[in-house]
């Protein structure tokens, strides 16, 4: 902290009525306009004074005013010493919770068979009831490329856009549901598959059942919402058994970034020690 | 006041003092004295925009109605839905962002105070301004005085064929005078919060109300420009033969909209971020945990202010535009509440397993989180664009808005009064007043607001001057404006409460609440100077540190 020049005192920026008067001038500028060209030469003059008034309260140097520093005692403390914790790592004072998590490898891992499962069991609803392997697949596609639902025909047949839109579609929800599972997973350990292979599914598909209807109509009216369900469900048991069976990594929240993603550089020492010389 | 003052002869001592008294405000440069005038005069405006909401009620209370004229009518719901925006919820937010801001992080006064009382008395003046026009555009070529095109002041309506006189050019010139304040308001909070910090308090480390008003003050920069190059087109619209909005002519009136929207959406966030701010602050204090996931909390709100800039057009599902654009905007309008959702679940976290204490602040917290919550889900509804072809304009989308500006905004003011209060002026807020308060106010929102979705559902139009017997809307009507006036004995409560706690209060003392930012470090109300000494900071709760010596938040952040 800089010492005042007056000791016992504190700098402050000075009061100054400029600020209000060029205020008033911008204003009666405007007000100018729906009331008489005199208000705004009003204005303009008040705003030229004012002007000239607080660049010169700035320059050379802004005009400071000493404030006397109040002598006062406070005291910082509270009546709570004791506090309460949650008895869920022994070993720490403080966990960040959950205590252990799954690396995102096995999210990946999980998102990937997942998307295994659910196609295998889509494709299979293709061929046995709908007579085709490809209508989910540019049924799939229909959800962002509305060209693989104009015809009704087209859906029963190969096409090159359709099939890599929906490959596409495919594996970047998968993962990302995959990589969701391995960090939601840990927050419910009790019944993990419970959680991941029904819940949630049959939560997801409640709420697309409801709106689809509102927003893609013509879409909605392809489903075949049981084997819809179906092929979810298939997607979270399969993908919450393997991330479950992932070993587990101690959560490391309180470790700085650069640390957690593994780079090896000087420099990067515990921060407390590091910090507290910083200040 | 000085000596020289006392014993000038001729000149009255108590005179002269209250000369010097209003002196002293109109020449302040101080952040806490300019926080406490934005804060007072949003007060103002809110008793004044209270008193139009219920002559509004009034009209509506039962069919057939003519209590005030269609014209007075139209003049009430444009002047209380501009006043409530741009001269109350936002003057109140900067005001609390104004006198909170440098306290927390370890200032001695904002980075350009004059530019501080600049922007103030620009907002001010700006809101007297839209006032003047009772007066000051009554008659001129047989118009009206007050503005009466709707908040919006859509296109053609504010052409000179349709708005004749003066009314419409006060809301233009009255909202860009005090938009001009709200952008020096913004630069200063950002320079302030980016070059003032104490030593120590890296932005990991910045508590999240300064976070959540850094965000607000870039939204904004970016949001109000629009509406201020907009104000300027209609001016030279009206005044010098141009035709930007003017379809007839060449000209687009959903141009009109497009710039009222790309404001007027993240506008919204504008006002729900500084109320995110508050619940960040008070519940972690009553519920006596630290927030849950901090650096989650500054990302939500960041991505909100990134998404809400790509949300504006799902207030123009109905004009008509390519299935392209409302899937866009119906998509990102839905994807706004995944970070939304975020901090939900990040203040329940916070209340989870906390001792929490049912306070008068608490008691508004709790309340927001309901209210915005269900505020949020109508407007992930109304996000869909054929529910909104079916909804827009009616009084479903009047109930979903006040749910989030009343129930969620107005919730979050009041904690943040009951809240901030004994800091600002050295007294307690009387808990009785504020639990009659709370209660009243809670009982007449959802008497209110509630009910308000069923007309919209049933086909009554906003804006709506009177309407026909047997529609099924006047009991639900009847119902909607007793709850109008419940708020409004409610807030009588508050403003009593006040009063009567500044001079009869009970004395706050620097930290009556336990809390852990720096604002409670100083004597309440705190001294010019702020901090005599800078503080220096090691952790998100420094007073936790200085309290809990043991067991500093510093060992483990």
């Amino acid at each position: 902290m800089e010492k005042p020049a007056n000791p016992g005192t504190i700098e402050v920026p000075a009061s100054t009525a400029w600020p209000f008067v060029l205020a008033v001038g911008v204003m009666l500028l405007f007000a100018g306009i729906v009331t008489s060209m005199a208000v705004s030469a009003l204005g303009a003059v008040l705003s030229v004074a004012a002007t000239v008034g607080w660049f010169r309260e700035v320059l050379p140097r802004e005009r400071e005013e000493f404030a006397p520093v109040i002598p006062e005692s406070i005291r910082l403390t509270t009546e709570r010493r004791v506090v309460e914790r949650f008895p869920v790592a022994t070993d720490q004072v403080r966990a960040w919770l959950p205590v252990h998590t799954y690396p995102i490898s096995a999210g990946v891992k999980g998102g990937l068979a997942g998307s295994v499962a659910m196609a295998v069991l889509a494709c299979t609803y293709g061929v046995l009831k709908a007579g085709s392997i490809w209508y989910p697949i540019n049924l799939l596609a229909g959800v962002v490329y509305s060209e693989s639902l104009r015809l009704p025909g087209r859906l029963y047949s190969f096409h090159a856009s359709s099939f890599g839109i929906a490959l596409l579609l495919h594996g970047v929800v998968s993962l990302l549901v995959g990589l969701l599972y391995g960090a939601m997973l840990p927050m419910f350990p009790r019944r993990p598959i419970l959680l991941g292979g029904m819940v949630v599914p049959v939560l997801w598909s409640g709420l697309l059942y409801t709106i689809l209807g509102l927003l893609n109509p013509l879409l909605a009216s392809h489903i075949d919402w049981f084997w819809f369900i179906a092929s979810q469900v298939a997607f979270g048991i399969v993908a919450g058994f393997v991330v479950v069976r992932q070993s587990r990594i101690r959560t490391r929240e309180n470790v700085p970034f650069a640390m957690r993603a593994g780079v090896e550089a000087p420099g990067l020492i515990p921060p407390r020690e590091s910090e507290d010389k910083r200040q | 006041m000085s000596s020289d003052a006392i014993t000038m002869p001729g000149v009255n001592i108590d005179d002269r003092a209250w000369v010097d008294v209003l002196h002293r405000w109109l020449t302040t440069v101080d952040h806490k004295r300019l926080g406490i005038l934005y804060i007072l005069y949003a007060l103002f405006f809110l008793l004044v925009a209270g008193a139009e909401a219920l002559i509004i009620r009034i009209q509506l209370i039962h069919s057939h109605n003519d209590f005030v004229s269609p014209q007075v009518f139209n003049r009430m719901f444009t002047m209380h839905g501009t006043t409530m925006i741009f001269f109350v919820v936002m003057p109140v937010l900067f005001g609390f962002a104004n006198y909170l801001v440098p306290l927390m992080i370890g200032a001695r006064d904002m980075a350009f105070p004059r530019l501080n009382a600049f922007s103030f008395w620009l907002t001010a003046l700006g809101g007297f301004l839209l006032y003047f026009s009772f007066v000051g555009a009554n008659g001129l070529y047989g118009a009206g005085n007050a503005p009466d095109v709707g908040w919006w002041a859509y296109a053609p309506l504010t052409a000179r064929a349709f708005s004749p006189g003066h009314s419409s050019d006060y809301w233009t010139l009255a909202l860009l005078v005090s938009g001009f304040g709200s952008i020096g308001t913004a630069i200063n909070i950002i320079a302030t919060i980016l070059c003032l910090r104490c030593p120590g308090m890296t932005l990991n480390r910045m508590p999240l109300f300064a976070w959540l008003n850094l965000v607000m003050s870039g939204l904004v920069l970016i949001a109000l420009t629009p509406l201020s190059a907009a104000q300027i087109m209609l001016l030279i619209d009206r005044y010098l033969g141009g035709h930007f909005f003017d379809a007839q002519a060449g000209g687009s009136a959903a141009l009109w909209m497009h710039f009222f929207w790309i404001f007027g959406h993240p506008e919204v966030y504008i006002l729900i971020i500084p109320a995110f701010a508050f619940m960040s602050e008070i519940i972690p204090v009553f519920s006596r945990k630290p927030i849950f996931g901090y650096p989650i909390m500054v990302a939500a709100t960041i991505a909100i202010g990134f998404v809400s800039m790509s949300v504006w057009a799902h207030h123009l599902f109905t004009i008509g535009m390519s299935s392209y654009a409302n899937s866009f905007f119906t998509i990102t309008s839905m994807v706004i509440g995944v970070p939304t959702g975020i901090k939900i679940f990040n203040w329940l976290g916070t209340m989870w397993g906390g001792k929490i204490q049912f306070k008068v602040p608490m008691l508004f917290c709790i309340g927001f989180l309901f209210q915005f919550l269900i505020g949020g889900l109508t407007g992930i509804m109304q996000a869909t664009a054929p529910v909104d072809w079916q909804l827009s304009l009616s009084y479903f989308v009047v109930a979903h808005f006040h749910y989030i500006i009343v129930g969620g905004i107005i919730f979050a003011l009041f904690a943040a009064f009951y809240y901030w209060y004994p800091k600002i002026t050295g007294r307690m807020l009387s808990e009785t007043l504020g639990k009659w308060h709370f209660w009243l106010f809670l009982i007449g929102f959802h008497l209110t607001f509630d009910l308000m979705h069923i007309p919209g559902l049933l086909g009554m139009p906003r804006r709506i001057y009177t309407y026909e017997p047997g529609r099924g809307w006047d009991t639900l009507n009847l119902l909607i404006t007793v709850g109008a006036f419940i708020q409004g004995i409610a807030i009588m409560i508050f403003v009593a409460n006040l009063v009567i706690s500044y001079f009869k209060g009970d004395v706050a003392g620097n930290d009556p609440w336990d809390a852990w930012t720096l604002e409670w470090s100083v004597s309440s109300p705190p001294p010019a100077y702020n901090f005599a000494t800078i503080p220096v900071v090691e952790s998100r709760r420094p007073l936790w540190d200085v309290k809990h010596p043991e067991d500093p938040d510093s060992r483990y952040e």
